[in-house]
């Protein structure tokens, strides 16, 4: 009697696992919209920016999470199994998308690799760790953080779209020509914000801003390599602080995502503020809900940038 | 001196040698009760706290402090339930700490305020976390000096420490508690690697020399203090990770001093045949 009813507990708690699975899958592909998996926030952005509400688009990394470590969960890959199109940006950035992608089943998945077509720039040179790992590793994936790099992101998602779903052809192309335009006035107004400052050197917390910089004439010094690590070595935090007091630096940039500890025990040591320069890796909730996107935050960094280096 | 014209080392080794003076007088009791492993145990159940407090808008320190105090009263009652294996009650409150941790940090929306309380360092530390470690070091020097020979006593044997009449319930809580205090804060100043290991590298090296109790005690703090100002230096001349390098010059000194013995006393059995 015993080891009947241990085995309809068993039964049970595997059928629970099975209907807990599916009602977990069947949210998506409904009512005819394109069912869009974008990595991270400003591949889920563009993604939304040029699908506007002829897609249902989903973000793989949680809001307010540093892509950099993150993995899959199986629900996601089960998502993924669903889903039409998938967006990731590329250049190493999600070192997870190769092996997910060996492994699905889905034959009808179009994946987008939005940095494709943006001729890469490698890590600067003093990055012993990140010359050990493997090769993808070693070109900078913070493409979208230069507002030109970011319109081709878009043309790339664009023409992911077209191919998905050709009936709404007309609607994607219309919606990018819009942002690509509200994009190439953003160059512009870092174009001439940039070019009237007078300090260039900027202290950031990762090594994520070499094409905004490299777009616009600045020079960055990062505190840490391409992914934020936990602790620096210390001679590099006496280097940074040297020059930071060296070239006059008013302003040490942290970002939202990373520990500030950093970035906070350096400008106190020279005297700097610290300000926050985001490199849109992640939107909190709260901040999407409070309606920011990639250009307000774009334009908020540039406000900082105006304010740091004047 | 080069190394200490920054602000941020001058702090690294006030702090540095502050921990060093009394994790080990910490490690040493701990290790004769045979909880070496306690440090791992109280950091890991201290993460848990950090996510609980940064679930519910507390202070994630606060969090923690409570977090390591439950667990090492845990601990302690565990240990008192099964006391010829006692440890296996930090097993068991470990694997419910990082359980725990695992857990509540699904919940946790800002990952690098997390991960920075998973890795503190010691190279960046603020005025707070300063002066809070100060304050934690006088408690525990002035602790472990006024019941030296309670602690001592209940170390060794706390069955003949009842019989003698020290208060080992009182005792132990206080212990108890000061260990938590400890290895929350410091774990979140310096990480939790330099924290379970200065509890325990030092001793071990200093029971090599210590011909006495009071011996062992003095050696493991010079021992500790030691390994600390050498690995802050070799971390900045040789651009290391200050954490790590800091273990490993402990860990290394061990060896050497082991080897040492064995190859001392080959040569004095080898004199006494001639």
């Amino acid at each position: 009697m015993k080891r009947v009813g241990c085995i309809l507990l068993i039964g049970c708690l595997v059928l629970s696992m099975f209907v807990g699975c599916d009602s977990g899958k069947s949210s998506q592909t409904q009512n005819g919209k394109l069912s869009v998996y974008a990595s991270f926030y400003p591949m889920f952005d563009f993604a939304k920016k040029i699908g506007g509400d002829k897609v249902q688009i989903t973000s793989l990394v949680p809001a307010g999470t540093e892509p950099h470590d993150w993995e899959p969960a199986a629900s996601d890959i089960a998502g993924l199994e669903k889903a039409d199109v998938f967006i990731y940006n590329g250049a190493g950035l999600e070192h997870w998308t190769e092996d997910v992608l060996a492994s699905l089943q889905n034959k009808k998945l179009i994946t987008v690799e939005a940095s494709k077509g943006i001729s890469l720039m490698e890590g600067q040179e003093d990055e012993e760790e990140h010359a050990t790992e493997e090769e993808q590793s070693k070109y900078d994936p913070h493409v979208w953080l230069s507002p030109i790099n970011a319109k081709k992101e878009m043309e790339n998602i664009k023409n992911a779209f077209v191919q998905a779903d050709p009936d709404n052809k007309s609607i994607y192309e219309a919606n990018f020509v819009k942002y690509a335009a509200e994009l190439e006035k953003l160059d512009k107004e870092f174009k001439d914000t940039l070019s009237t400052v007078s300090n260039k050197d900027v202290i950031v917390a990762h090594q994520a801003f070499g094409y905004l910089c490299s777009a616009y004439g600045l020079n960055q010094v990062p505190i840490e390599g391409l992914s934020p690590d936990s602790e620096p070595d210390p001679a590099k935090m006496a280097e940074i602080i040297d020059f930071a007091k060296q070239h006059k630096v008013k302003t040490i940039f942290f970002e939202e995502l990373v520990s500030p500890k950093v970035a906070q025990t350096i400008a106190s040591a020279v005297g700097a503020k610290t300000e926050v320069l985001n490199p849109i890796e992640g939107l909190s909730d709260k901040e999407q809900a409070a309606g920011d996107d990639y250009f307000s935050v774009m334009r908020k960094n540039l406000k900082n940038l105006k304010t740091a280096l004047e | 001196m080069e190394i200490l014209q920054y602000d941020f080392m001058r702090r690294a080794f006030i702090v540095g040698i502050l921990l060093a003076a009394i994790i080990p007088c910490i490690g040493i009791i701990v290790v004769l009760k045979r909880l070496s492993m306690i440090g791992d145990a109280l950091s890991h159940s201290s993460l848990a706290g950090v996510a609980a407090g940064l679930i519910m808008g507390i202070n994630p320190i606060l969090g923690a402090v409570v977090a390591c105090i439950i667990a090492a009263l845990g601990i302690e009652a565990i240990r008192k339930k099964i006391p010829k294996f006692s440890e296996m009650s930090i097993a068991i409150i470990m694997s419910a700490g990082i359980g725990l941790a695992g857990v509540l940090s699904g919940f946790v929306k800002n990952a690098a305020n997390f991960n920075s309380f998973l890795f503190g360092s010691i190279v960046a530390i603020n005025d707070f976390e300063m002066i809070l470690v100060a304050c934690i070091s006088c408690a525990v020097m002035l602790a472990f000096v006024l019941l030296y020979k309670e602690l001592f006593y209940i170390a060794f044997d706390e069955r003949a420490a009842r019989l003698a009449g020290v208060p080992v319930k009182i005792v132990n809580f206080i212990f108890t508690i000061l260990t938590a205090v400890t290895v929350s804060v410091a774990a979140r100043t310096v990480g939790a690697l330099i924290v379970s290991s200065l509890m325990v590298v030092p001793v071990a090296c200093a029971m090599q020399f210590g011909k006495s109790y009071k011996q062992t005690v003095i050696y493991s703090i010079c021992f500790a203090i030691f390994f600390m100002t050498t690995g802050l230096f070799v971390a900045y001349y040789a651009r290391l990770k200050p954490g790590g390098t800091i273990v490993l010059i402990g860990v290394i000194c061990l060896v050497l001093i082991l080897i040492g013995k064995k190859i001392a006393s080959k040569v004095s059995l080898a004199a006494g045949k001639i």
